[in-house]
C-alpha cells in the first residue's frame, strides 16, 4: 500500500498517465480515423477516470503534469512559424480572404456568445465560448484573458473543431459552395486545426487555404478579441 | 538545432512577459511573444534551420500539451451539467451557420474577383 501511495503521488505520475494516454488515444485514433476520437479529448477522459480511480485532485495532477505544462508556452510562441509560412499565401486571394476572414471570423465570434447567452448560459461560460473558432492554445490564453475558464475553452474548441470536420463538407456542398478556397477558407475559420486536417483530405488548395484561415483567425482573436472585450467593460 | 531554436522561442517568450507587465495587460505574454516573432520572421524574410526544427518538433506534440489543462474540465462538470443545453446548442449551431456563411461568403467574393479580373 505504501508503494502504491508513492507512485501516484510521485512527482512525475501526472506526466507520465499524460504520456501513456495519449499514445494509447492516437493509436487508436490512428486505427480507426473517426473524427470524434480526437486524441486530446480521449487522452483527457482516460486521465480523468485515472485521477477519480486513484482519488487525486485536479491540484495535485496539475503539480505533476508540470512538465508537460511549461512547454505550451514556448508552443504558442511557435505558432508565429506556421502563421508566417501561411501568411505568404495571402496574395492569391488577398480581397476575398481579407474580407472573409473578418466578416465570417466576426459572425463566428459573436454568433456563439450571442446564442449561448439566448440560450440562458452565464457570463463566465460566455467569455469561454468567444475563442471557440481558433486553435487551442491561444483559445484558452485568451478565455483565460476575458475572464472564461482555459480547460472548459480546450473543449469548446476541440468540440467546434470535430463538429466542423464532420457536417463542414457537407453542409457546402449542400449550399453550392464548391471553390476549394471557398471551402477551405471556410473549415480553418471555424474549425482549427481539426477543420484544416479535414480541408486536407478534400484537395490540396483547400488545404492550404484552410491553414492560412485557421492562422489569420488565431492571429486576429489573439490581439482583437481581448483589446474589445478591455475597452467594452 | 533544436536546443538553439528552443532558446530563441523561451527568449520571444520571456520578452512577451516583459512587455505584457509593463505595456500590455491585456494581451497575454505567450501571444505578445508570438507576434514579437513573427515580426521578426517578416523583418528577416526566412525561418531559420534552428527555429524551423524547434517549432516542428513542439507543435508536432501540441495535442500532448493541451491534455494537462483539457483534464481541468473534471473542476467545472457542475457548471458544465448546469448549462449543457445552452452550451451545446450554441456551438453547434453557431458553428453551422458560420461555416455555411463562410463558405459562401468567401465563393462570392472569388467569383467577383474573378469578374473583375475578366472585364479590365
Amino acid at each position: 500500500m505504501a508503494a502504491w501511495q508513492a507512485v501516484i503521488h510521485h512527482p512525475l505520475f501526472g506526466v507520465g498517465i499524460t504520456l501513456a494516454a495519449y499514445q494509447l488515444a492516437l493509436t487508436a485514433y490512428e486505427k480507426t480515423r473517426w473524427v470524434f476520437l480526437q486524441p486530446v479529448l480521449l487522452s483527457m477522459l482516460a486521465v480523468i477516470g485515472v485521477l477519480l480511480a486513484c482519488g487525486l485532485s485536479y491540484v495535485e495532477y496539475k503539480q505533476s503534469a508540470q512538465l508537460l505544462i511549461v512547454l505550451l508556452g514556448p508552443a504558442t510562441v511557435a505558432l508565429a512559424v506556421p502563421l508566417y509560412v501561411n501568411l505568404r499565401r495571402i496574395r492569391q486571394l488577398f480581397w476575398p480572404t481579407v474580407l472573409t476572414l473578418l466578416i465570417g471570423g466576426v459572425l463566428a465570434t459573436l454568433l456563439g456568445v450571442l446564442l449561448a447567452w439566448l440560450f440562458g448560459a452565464e457570463q463566465m461560460i460566455l467569455m469561454t465560448i468567444a475563442p471557440k473558432s481558433v486553435t487551442s492554445p491561444i483559445a484558452m490564453l485568451v478565455a483565460e484573458q476575458i475572464g472564461g475558464v482555459a480547460a472548459l475553452a480546450a473543449v469548446f474548441v476541440l468540440i467546434t473543431g470535430v463538429l466542423g470536420a464532420m457536417c463542414g463538407p457537407e453542409l457546402l456542398r449542400l449550399i453550392g459552395v464548391r471553390h476549394p478556397a471557398a471551402v477551405g477558407m471556410a473549415l480553418g475559420l471555424t474549425a482549427h486545426a481539426v477543420g484544416t486536417a479535414r480541408a486536407l483530405q478534400e484537395d490540396e488548395e483547400s488545404g492550404a487555404f484552410a491553414a492560412l484561415a485557421m492562422s489569420l483567425m488565431g492571429m486576429a482573436t489573439a490581439v482583437f478579441l481581448p483589446l474589445m472585450v478591455s475597452l467594452l467593460s | 538545432m533544436l536546443l538553439r531554436g528552443l532558446t530563441w522561442l523561451v527568449l520571444f517568450q520571456l520578452c512577451g512577459t516583459a512587455i505584457n507587465v509593463l505595456w500590455l495587460p491585456m494581451l497575454p505574454g505567450p501571444i505578445i511573444g508570438m507576434l514579437l516573432l513573427l515580426g521578426f520572421l517578416l523583418l528577416r524574410g526566412e525561418v531559420g534551420e534552428p527555429l524551423s526544427v524547434a517549432a516542428t518538433g513542439l507543435l508536432r506534440y501540441l495535442p500532448l500539451l493541451l491534455v494537462p489543462a483539457a483534464v481541468g474540465v473534471m473542476v467545472y462538470m457542475r457548471v458544465l451539467a448546469a448549462d449543457f443545453w445552452a452550451i451545446a446548442g450554441a456551438l453547434t449551431l453557431s458553428l453551422l451557420l458560420s461555416l455555411a456563411f463562410a463558405g459562401w461568403l468567401m465563393q462570392k467574393l472569388i467569383e467577383r474577383q474573378a469578374r473583375r479580373g475578366g472585364e479590365s
